[in-house]
């Protein structure tokens, strides 16, 4: 009795329990060492919830959401401390600037069709990280600015990582809340109809481009609050973390995240960020290591499993937990067909039918 | 004599030096089931296309219950009244796109099926409800309760028109894991869900057996009795026949005839476009 009840409410419980998780990290006697990385854990998971709407569910690649991202954070280090604004003003304004900035670069691309997005997203990025190291009269050049303020309510100073950490899970936890409801409405439904197919979306009343452009703006809004917190929890910016490979990072965590599901999203910016600022910070003496790995990832992950990892280890658990019986004889059958599959797939890695005569 | 749902008023279409429609005449009268018939080439398809906005016509006008789908007046009514017309005189010579024809009524199926690969069934259908509903962004994203009543009654809708499909136990499966006589009828009941007027069928028989294009039939005439325009494009003659009220000839982008089905039978046009002209 206590089982199935259980067992029926068990997104319930899982929910629940990220949710204690999440909140008993910063705490000295469990992972409070780890309460740094969380943070840009958190923030990476904004970036990584707009690129999962527009890329997973509206299939629109984005090679340049790092530029929307370093937009906030140089609004908002600029508009705080430069002009020495009230910092939530200037979220506020660095939110709403990017989004009009992305509504004027949206308008034209959306009137062609395909995937001129990724090309044109790709050129603003790489324009955005020139224009941050060349304005160096706003944003202090390749060294960045340091000195920007805390966050602040009334008299309560966002000042040390233990408040930045639940300050920025409420933000990102708010943001895939939000997202999942999105997803699952009229809008969500005609967002993966466009994804589904350009041709019937608008035969069916949907005026595809508008709704391209919204969700654009809408991700890069999202990637603009994660800049702004991003300014104001290191309380410096410097135009590196904005880079292309950055971009390349965010795209990895929404692929690893599974690209059609929002609460992968953690787990990808999750994983990808304990790898590179864990795993791979032992390895100092192959600094661009990270790059070969990420491409590695990248590529596994599309031939193997186009879903996502995410995706991918929530239906293999399914899966074991349907034919969890049967498993000693597919094991048997598995081991005689696997030799064969392997030699299949390294074949197709390898690209052996390029010097092998073609198929008769 | 009540108004026709659709005219067409010397329609042309080229693309280049093709002239694939070439200065088409049409009515089709509401309430009824009418048929585009033609050999291949004829440019049936491109007439959808044209009807649907999918292209724009190089000219001609296209009149839906009377209004040109040109100077269309709803789409006037976009504007502000308060702003000055003449600053958008050129938006309303524009066409409208078939995002707005879908919302003003007319539905379309594709010859290939065009279904939404990444959703179930009942979602298809769902997405159909598109136009008769218009919650956004923000409603969607905080849930309002406003927005709850109206999901609720796109499912109810969408059920409707899923059972009415007899497609009731895959409600929950993949669209593209039906056989293709169930893809065909799920993409029917998905433009139906749009609530149009006119419903435009592109070769809706095309890969069915005898069967199911029997009930293929009963389910165009059940359409029909709901009050809702039918237009088909169909190469399979006995189905036409059989189910057509009136029935449109096309070849090589010109009207040659048109007529009850006992009429384009005999007409000698009719014969030496399908069959060949006798030489004399």
């Amino acid at each position: 009795m206590m089982l199935k009840w259980v067992r029926k409410k068990w997104n319930y419980f899982a929910i629940a329990a990220l949710l204690i998780f999440l909140i008993l990290i910063p705490f000295d006697w469990f992972l409070s060492r780890y309460t740094s990385l969380m943070i840009i854990i958190g923030i990476s998971t904004m970036v990584t919830v707009g690129l999962c709407l527009l890329m997973g569910y509206t299939g629109q690649v984005s090679l340049g959401q790092a530029a929307f991202y370093g937009l906030g954070a140089y609004f908002s280090a600029v508009l705080s401390k430069t002009y020495s604004l009230n910092p939530w003003l200037a979220m506020l304004i660095a939110a709403s600037a990017t989004g009009a900035f992305a509504y004027a670069v949206g308008y034209p691309i959306f009137k062609l069709r395909g995937n001129y997005l990724a090309m044109a997203t790709l050129g603003i990025g790489l324009i955005m990280w020139i224009l941050f190291n060349q304005l160096s009269q706003y944003t202090g050049g390749p060294d960045g600015m340091s000195g920007i303020p805390y966050l602040s309510i009334g008299g309560f100073t966002f000042d040390t990582n233990f408040k930045r950490y639940y300050l920025v899970w409420f933000f990102c936890l708010a943001i895939l809340f939000l997202s999942q409801n999105i997803v699952r409405s009229r809008t969500g439904r005609a967002l993966r109809a466009i994804h589904g197919n350009e041709a019937a979306a608008e035969s069916i009343g949907i005026n595809v481009n508008q709704f391209k452009l919204k969700i654009f703006v809408l991700s890069s809004v999202y990637a603009s609050l994660a800049g702004s917190l991003f300014a104001h929890h290191l309380r410096h910016v410097s135009p590196q973390p904005f880079d292309f490979l950055a971009s390349i990072k965010l795209v990895v965590m929404a692929v690893i995240g599974g690209l059609a599901s929002i609460w992968g999203a953690i787990f990808g910016a999750g994983t990808t960020r304990f790898l590179s600022d864990e795993v791979l910070l032992g390895f100092d003496k192959y600094p661009q290591l990270d790059i070969i790995i990420y491409g590695l990832i990248l590529m596994l992950v599309m031939i193997f499993m186009p879903e996502g990892l995410f995706v991918a280890i929530k239906s293999g658990t399914l899966w074991l937990k349907v034919n969890w019986r049967e498993m000693p004889s597919i094991m048997k059958r598995k081991r005689k067909e696997w030799p064969n599959q392997m030699k299949h797939i390294f074949s197709r890695l390898l690209l052996i039918r390029l010097w092998r005569k073609s198929e008769p | 004599m009540s108004q026709p749902i659709l005219e067409t008023k010397n329609l042309s279409k080229a693309f280049g030096g093709l002239i694939a429609v070439d200065k088409v005449d049409l009515t089709i009268d509401t309430g009824k089931i009418t048929a585009i018939i033609g050999p291949n080439g004829a440019g049936k398809t491109t007439l959808f296309n044209l009807i649907a906005g999918v292209y724009q016509q190089t000219s001609g006008e296209i009149l839906f219950n009377g209004k040109s789908l040109k100077h269309s007046l709803w789409y006037a009514r976009s504007i502000k009244p308060g702003l000055n017309k003449k600053i958008f005189k050129d938006k309303l010579q524009r066409h409208a796109p078939t995002h707005m024809r879908a919302s003003l009524g007319i539905a379309r199926t594709f010859q290939h099926v065009h279904l939404f690969g990444n959703m179930t069934v009942l979602e298809n259908i769902m997405t159909g409800q598109h136009t008769r509903s218009r919650s956004g962004f923000f409603d969607a994203a905080i849930r309002l309760p406003k927005m709850r009543r109206e999901e609720e009654n796109i499912n109810l809708n969408a059920t409707k028109y899923l059972n009415m499909m007899g497609l009731g136990q895959h409600a929950r499966q993949n669209a593209l894991s039906l056989p293709l006589g169930q893809q065909k009828l799920l993409a029917i009941a998905r433009a139906l869900a749009t609530e149009p007027k006119l419903i435009l069928l592109d070769e809706p028989g095309a890969g069915l057996n005898a069967l199911e294009k029997r009930e293929l039939s009963d389910l165009i005439k059940r359409i029909r009795e709901m009050g809702i325009t039918v237009v088909l494009v169909e190469h399979d003659m006995p189905l036409v026949m059989g189910l057509a009220e009136w029935i449109i000839v096309l070849d090589s982008g010109q009207k040659i005839a048109e007529g009850t089905a006992a009429q384009v039978q005999k007409d000698r046009k009719v014969i030496a476009a399908y069959l060949g002209e006798e030489m004399e």
